[in-house]
């Protein structure tokens, strides 16, 4: 699973989430890729699950690229424990990801087989997505 | 590659209010420059702009200016990430004749040998081409290609009256042995069932702060 290596504070403030994507918004390694629509937090355990989805889809002949990375940590109390005492231990490690973010791309494959490995890929993450293909040749 | 005619419309009208209000009347703002002129905002028609951007590289021949027409290439297309409607457009003032730096597509066509997984590393390559005289495509054949073949961009078949506008060196694409059934089910069982403890455990490796 994606976890970093080392990190230069542990426990952080949570990420903000308005706006829109400011970049990655297109297909740019792959051929095919999962988009974004609304934003959310996409917690390690979900691209992990999102990867293992499609990649046993696909079977073989196809390579997948993950564009985002988990690299915030997010924190939680324990159960049942009084308010105060300072901040929670980290619990998740997540990727802050804004509408319009490519998440996922899939090259080698066929249309209809990266369509529906992408499509079990989304069921795996926690905001409405939408499956975009490389547009070639724009400026 | 024939030219698409647009009429564009001056605009004198600036910021964001303005530009909204075109772009809610179907239009889209565009600025227009190069050799040395004086940049010229315009407004262009939203349906027929996004029509003619689907061919790559597309020569447009803009009409409706205070000086006559001007050939133009898209230089910067934006675009709504979601929704992908035209936001702006940067048009490049182009000469007969002339010759321009353009990014042309990379189209695969054929399979590779069995047993072999073909990696695009380029999907467009810059070339040097007359500007009235532009490549839609550069095809490479890939049937039969075995594992660790690759294609340089030397390698590659040029149109007529083009030029490569890259390194000669950049790999274009290269042939890799597909992952067996053993790798793809290693990495699919291996990683995925990481312990729960595993996310805090992480966080502490990280030299002190407190």
């Amino acid at each position: 699973m994606l976890i970093p290596r080392r990190v230069k504070h542990r426990k952080q403030h949570h990420p903000k989430r308005r706006g829109m994507a400011k970049g990655g918004t297109k297909v740019t390694f792959g051929e095919y890729g999962i988009q974004a629509i609304e934003g959310a937090y996409v917690t390690n355990r979900q691209i992990e699950a999102a990867r293992i989805a499609m990649t046993r889809h696909i079977k073989r002949g196809g390579k997948v690229w993950i564009n985002i990375y988990p690299d915030r940590p997010l924190t939680k109390k324990p159960a049942e424990t009084r308010m105060g005492s300072g901040k929670g231990s980290p619990e998740w490690w997540i990727a802050n990801v804004k509408p319009g973010r490519v998440m996922f791309e899939l090259a080698g494959v066929p249309e209809p087989l990266a369509r529906e490995a992408l499509r079990r890929a989304m069921h795996k993450l926690p905001m409405k997505c939408k499956f975009v293909k490389r547009e070639v040749g724009e400026a | 590659m024939s030219e698409v005619r647009i009429a564009a419309e001056p605009r004198t009208e600036f910021g964001k209010g303005p530009a909204r209000r075109a772009r809610r009347a179907g239009k889209v703002p565009a600025v227009l420059y190069g050799h040395g002129t004086d940049p010229k905002h315009i407004t262009l028609p939203g349906h027929e702009l996004m029509l003619a951007l689907k061919t790559p590289n597309v020569l447009l021949r803009v009409e409706g200016l205070e000086d006559g027409a001007e050939l133009a290439l898209p230089k910067d297309v934006q675009r709504d990430p979601l929704k992908g409607f035209l936001e702006h457009v940067d048009l490049l003032v182009v000469k007969r004749g002339e010759k321009v730096t353009v990014e042309v597509p990379v189209q695969v066509t054929g399979e590779v040998a069995p047993g072999g997984m073909l990696d695009q590393q380029l999907v467009q390559v810059a070339l040097e081409a007359e500007a009235t005289h532009l490549p839609e495509a550069v095809e490479v054949d890939v049937e039969g290609l075995a594992v660790g073949t690759q294609v340089l961009a030397k390698d590659l078949k040029l149109p007529a009256g083009s030029t490569l506008g890259a390194d000669e060196e950049a790999l274009v694409l290269h042939v890799l042995a597909a992952p067996t059934a053993e790798q793809i089910e290693a990495s699919t069982t291996g990683e995925g069932e990481a312990p729960a403890a595993e996310a805090p455990a992480a966080a502490e490796g990280e030299t002190g702060e407190e």
